[in-house]
């Protein structure tokens, strides 16, 4: 018997991100939450704050865009994985050799670059409608945190993922706590009018340090967690690395578990 | 629709690779699962889906499973390709456990489920093989020519480009099969791989099936089509409610209920003394009657040659509308056999 090829992870990860391109040009439905649902919200932020001061309208559109791109990038992830269930693909990817972590990373990492798109597509209708956004002191460095910012999402969307392959109620855990989630990490209004007592529970989340990060860069004499940006910076990568760090072992154990519970089919 | 949950889970193995030739050797496999109903008051429903399989498959051979619906043919199909865990027993595929040593069975296993799902609707057929090219990890400078390989050997090149959500079930089907034997697979399980086929179609599936195991393939095959088993299995085993109830040859498992030569007779209506009769007759193993309104139908398994259909009309006088034909028993007549008599 010859011994058959082995999978590669960065060719099933770049397979998988090749996948989601094509899905995603294959069906214009996705236009509405990649392109014209930050459009929306920069657009409300923007005429909700232009009044208060030129920073309270960036703290605004940030957190407008970051809860665009949490549909993007965080949801975008899982709700893939609850399309696997529903169309019975998962059965026949995990039966393959690759991990299917690595086809979520791939999603993940498809879900990155729309999120980005997202981005800029706030920039640009903020520059259309005001003439551009208020100047941030440091361009290259907002863009490069940025991009981070959008991997802290990315973190927590693989572990996302997971709950999907778990079970077929992920969607509905994930539709409760999206709201949540705005609120916890600081999209909607500082974390610091929050109870006390939520507070671990909001710094457990990689993109709450990464936009908290992002207003100090842009906001001068912005008063966020205390920590200031490099703390900010700090809490936001070693998030990050625990989230991804965890990943691996956290897919092993989901699949394991549906092996057991035989649950694969079920949508 | 209930949440299934496993009855408890296999001892670790102490010996995970067998010692045996066999394709497929299985030990007491049995599956349990629990099904949860309601939110506030739950509801929880024991079903035994396998109880305690044993089963040997040699190489490079197609092996049949037969079954009716929900005798746990899928579920054991799903434990050989390691998408299920046994709650009890141990399963070898190729001489490797099922449960411990995945990473190395699951590149060697092909898989066909078939059905509506299982595809990427939105791209189109030579995309979905693509893909999972690439979790196979077929060598890049190979994997077109062994996609269009495998979409000409189940006849789909023509609507290779074309997306899947325009496919019929029966294209479906055949890019399901493309997808099984993209990555060369040492052993092919399939789960009703001509469902939904037209006839042309089906047979050449059945041919493929066959020339898959002249390149030295081991097919697993479950089916409802009796003349298909017939026709592609020297041997196959009979699942019913999680039991294998026989396994043999076609022709072994004739013997076994009760012969290879079958007599049915229709007429009005058979009288005690009538049937007591012809139960007496010699080489008679077997005596079924079934209404179907007026007319009874009278089955007779026979493991001789002797009684001949004249001598049925000559100890039934007094019918003389009775109609008399002779056959062979077929494989459906062994399997409605064993199935009503496990289930009785």
């Amino acid at each position: 018997m010859t011994a058959p090829p082995t999978f590669s992870r960065s060719r099933s990860t770049y397979a998988s991100l090749r996948l989601s391109v094509l899905q995603f040009l294959a069906d214009p439905q996705w236009l509405v939450p990649s392109l014209i649902a930050p459009v929306v919200f920069a657009l409300v932020a923007f005429e909700l704050f232009r009044g208060a001061g030129p920073y309270f309208l960036t703290y605004a559109i940030l957190g407008a865009g970051m809860m665009s791109m949490w549909g993007q990038t965080l949801y975008g992830s899982g709700w893939a994985t609850g399309q696997d269930r529903t169309f019975g693909t998962l059965e026949p990817t995990l039966q393959s050799p690759t991990p299917y972590l690595y086809v979520i990373l791939g999603r993940v990492l498809w879900n990155v670059v729309s999120g980005l798109l997202g981005g800029l597509i706030v920039y640009l209708v903020i520059l259309a409608v005001a003439g551009g956004p208020p100047a941030v002191p440091n361009p290259l460095g907002f863009a490069l945190l940025f991009v981070f910012v959008m991997l802290t999402l990315a973190s927590v969307g693989v572990i996302f993922a997971a709950f999907y392959v778990y079970t077929r109620f992920a969607g509905f855990i994930q539709n409760v706590g999206e709201f949540a989630f705005y609120i916890g990490t600081g999209c909607m209004f500082p974390i610091v009018l929050l109870p006390f007592v939520t507070n671990p529970i909001s710094l457990a989340f990689p993109p709450t340090w990464g936009l908290d990060a992002l207003r100090y860069l842009s906001i001068p004499g912005y008063q966020g967690l205390s920590w200031g940006f490099w703390g900010d910076l700090v809490g936001a990568v070693a998030t990050t690395v625990v989230y991804l760090s965890v990943a691996g072992l956290v897919f092993h154990r989901v699949e394991r578990h549906v092996l057991e519970v035989g649950n694969l089919a079920e949508y | 629709m209930g949440i299934c949950m496993p009855v408890g889970l296999p001892a670790p193995s102490q010996t995970p690779m067998s010692s045996s030739s066999y394709a497929i050797e299985t030990h007491g496999i049995t599956r349990s699962f629990d099904s949860r109903k309601g939110f506030l008051f739950r509801e929880v429903t024991h079903t035994e889906a396998l109880k305690g399989i044993d089963l040997a498959v040699e190489q490079g051979a197609i092996f049949g499973l037969l079954g009716p619906n929900g005798a746990g043919k899928t579920t054991f199909t799903k434990i050989l390709a390691t998408l299920l865990l046994p709650t009890a027993g141990q399963a070898f595929v190729l001489g490797h456990d099922v449960v411990r040593e995945t990473d190395w069975l699951r590149p060697r296993i092909g898989l066909v489920l078939g059905g509506e799902r299982g595809l990427y609707n939105r791209v189109n057929g030579r995309e979905n093989l693509r893909f999972f090219a690439d979790l196979y990890g077929i060598p890049l400078a190979e994997r077109e020519r062994r996609i269009d390989e495998v979409l000409a050997r189940v006849d789909l090149t023509w609507a290779a480009d074309r997306r899947v959500e325009e496919y019929s079930r029966g294209m479906k089907q055949k890019l399901h099969l493309a997808r099984g034997i993209l990555h060369r697979p040492s052993i092919l399980f399939l789960d009703e791989p001509t469902i939904g086929l037209d006839p042309k179609s089906a047979r050449e599936t059945r041919k493929l099936i066959r020339s898959l195991v002249a390149d030295g393939v081991t097919i697993f095959l479950t089916t409802h089509y009796m003349f298909e088993a017939e026709e592609l299995c020297p041997e196959l085993a009979i699942l019913s409610k999680g039991r294998i109830v026989a396994k043999d040859t076609v022709a072994r498992l004739r013997h076994l209920v009760g012969g290879d030569r079958t007599i049915e007779a229709e007429g009005y209506g058979f009288d005690d003394r009538e049937l007591e009769a012809l139960r007496h007759l010699p080489g008679v193993s077997k005596i079924v009657t079934e209404e179907f309104g007026p007319v009874s139908r009278l089955t007779m398994r026979l493991r001789t040659a002797e009684v001949q259909p004249e001598r049925i009309l000559a100890l039934l006088p007094n019918h003389p509308e009775l109609a008399v034909r002779e056959r062979q028993t077929s494989l459906e007549d062994v399997y409605l056999d064993l199935v009503e008599e496990e289930a009785s």
